[in-house]
């Protein structure tokens, strides 16, 4: 099952909070996915700086582990630390490789891991419903451009934080992407980029989705075209929403098995995998359309 | 008129509710504030006429035998599934699978529908005024199947004895599925079948019954022979 969302202001002066609109989403979804929820929202530019998520561990007291990313976070010049349950968020200035920096901070456990990084991504995932990731993280008052979301049904796959979605693209500055589906070549392009140095961090065939539209996109293809390759070289069922800090799309596997419906006006675009969440989220008339199978669109900020 | 207010209801108590409406105060009932929530009005066994207000979600109008259902925005995956008899009626657009496995009945989408529209029906008559997805009549064995505008890809496949008509382009034609000729009568058949059941302007706005295409059963896969064992290897 899980459930998957998303929304996009065209107009840039939204009368309501991105978060507000988003959570009301997830809430119409929360029995699409009881094990888990999060959602990714595009906030304003910060220029020269990244902001940096770290999952500091899974489970009890993360105070040692706070102080270690801490130490090492300090290294790159990291500012405005803050703390919430098992995340330190804080930022730090640009750098053209992420490597070095990435290496340094998962490094100080097996479990610590970046799970967002961009200049106005901001992910935060959970083991719970919707209302337990407005009650720890406040979602409901961010305000940004536009955001994806999820609520996850565990198929195959554990259940906890890092298991959980949207993923960042790891190593791609701004990328997030949530899916509904099963992507059924996923461990033979698994091992395809194991090969070329690329860690995964969880045993979520979804995760595979964010690594192939980082690769693509750091070969320098837009987020169109991107999308676009997940229907050649992805098997399996995908309904699946990207976004970027400039643009937010879509891809729908060939065989339309995933539901995917979207609503488009002047000043919105919509996204659910069942109409109820844009229903219960946004008042007033407008049109809603199942896509199509193969059909990838998208947007720019 | 009954009204029935959806908001603030689980979908049993609402299907419940529209069941002793339908008893107790009579045939006619407008749902409000649907909320695309699933399985609105499914399984109704009157000749009652149920208007949503607004859209439905999945299996909506699922098993109906008798009911007249009009929904006036759009409606989830697997709309009018099954029915038996009774006309099923969206004003916007269908999701994937609807009228699958249809029995009997009329289903009318006056936008698009997704993708397996009709796979497997049985019999009934299903206008779609806008385009279809992928896979449309996959498989169906009985009834009529009509699309207005263009049909997506794997149109048709591996149908039995449905009879097709696409006012616009079909992408690709599925396995089996092959071109047919009008028989004597067969367009004025399908000019008042439009005209019976698409309002007026709508119909202005499509293509004139004699520029269909249609659409059967190249009957290549009704019998195995070992022979023919390409066109199964491509069909399975």
């Amino acid at each position: 099952m899980c459930g998957i969302v998303g929304y996009f202001d065209k107009t840039g002066a939204n009368a309501q909070p991105l978060g507000e609109v988003l959570l009301r989403m997830l809430e119409a979804l929360a029995c699409r996915g009881p094990d888990s929820a999060g959602v990714a929202m595009f906030g304003a530019h910060r220029p020269n700086y990244f902001v940096a998520q770290v999952k500091l561990g899974d489970n009890g007291n993360n105070t040692d582990r706070a102080r270690q990313v801490h130490a090492v976070a300090l290294n790159f010049g990291a500012q405005e630390f803050s703390q919430t349950d098992s995340y330190l968020r804080f930022m730090f200035r640009e750098v053209d490789d992420l490597k070095p920096f990435l290496l340094s901070v998962e490094s100080v456990g097996e479990d610590v891991e970046v799970v967002s990084l961009g200049r106005c991504l901001e992910i935060v995932k959970q083991v719970g419903s919707p209302s337990c990731l407005e009650q720890a993280f406040n979602i409901s008052k961010f305000c940004g451009s536009h955001g994806i979301g999820h609520t996850r049904l565990s198929t195959e796959s554990v259940v906890d934080l890092s298991h959980s979605q949207p993923f960042w693209g790891h190593g791609y500055p701004d990328l997030a992407i949530v899916h509904n589906g099963h992507i059924t070549n996923y461990h033979q392009l698994r091992r395809r980029y194991e090969q070329h140095g690329v860690r995964f961090y969880t045993e979520n065939d979804s995760e595979i989705v964010a690594m192939f539209l980082a690769s693509k996109l750091k070969q320098g293809a837009d987020l169109r075209a991107a999308l676009a390759s997940m229907v050649m070289e992805l098997d399996g069922s995908f309904s699946c929403f990207a976004a970027t800090d400039s643009a937010f799309g879509f891809v729908k596997d060939p065989f339309s098995f995933k539901p995917l419906l979207l609503a488009e006006t002047d000043s919105f675009v919509a996204l659910a995998n069942e109409e109820i969440a844009i229903r219960g989220a946004i008042q007033g008339d407008y049109v809603v359309r199942e896509a199509q199978a193969k059909e990838v669109q998208v947007w720019q900020r | 008129m009954a009204e029935i207010d959806a908001a603030g209801r689980s979908t049993r108590e609402i299907n419940a509710a529209i069941r002793q409406s339908i008893a107790e105060v009579g045939p006619e009932i407008t749902l409000r504030n649907p909320g695309a929530r699933h399985n609105l009005a499914v399984a109704i066994l009157e000749n009652a006429r149920i208007r949503i207000a607004g859209s439905a979600g999945y299996y909506c109008g699922g098993l109906n035998d008798g009911a007249s259902i009009e929904i006036d925005g759009s409606a989830g995956w697997g709309l009018a599934e099954s029915m038996l008899s009774g006309t099923v009626r969206v004003h916007g657009n269908a999701g994937s699978g609807a009228a699958a496995a249809l029995r009997g009945g009329t289903v009318v989408v006056h936008g698009d529908a997704a993708a397996r529209l009709g796979v497997s029906m049985k019999g009934g008559l299903v206008i779609v005024a806008g385009s279809c997805g992928y896979m449309a009549g996959f498989m169906a064995q009985k009834g009529e199947l009509i699309v207005c505008g263009d049909a997506g890809d794997a149109f048709a496949d591996s149908m039995y004895a449905t009879v097709c008509y696409v006012g616009g382009q079909v992408a690709n034609l599925g396995t089996d599925a092959v071109l047919g000729t009008m028989e004597p009568g067969e367009i004025e058949h399908l000019e008042e079948t439009l005209s019976r059941h698409l309002p007026l302007d709508l119909r202005k706005s499509k293509p004139k019954a004699c520029d269909f295409k249609k659409v059967v059963a190249g009957r290549k896969l009704w019998n195995f022979d070992k022979r023919e064992w390409r066109i199964w290897q491509e069909a399975l």
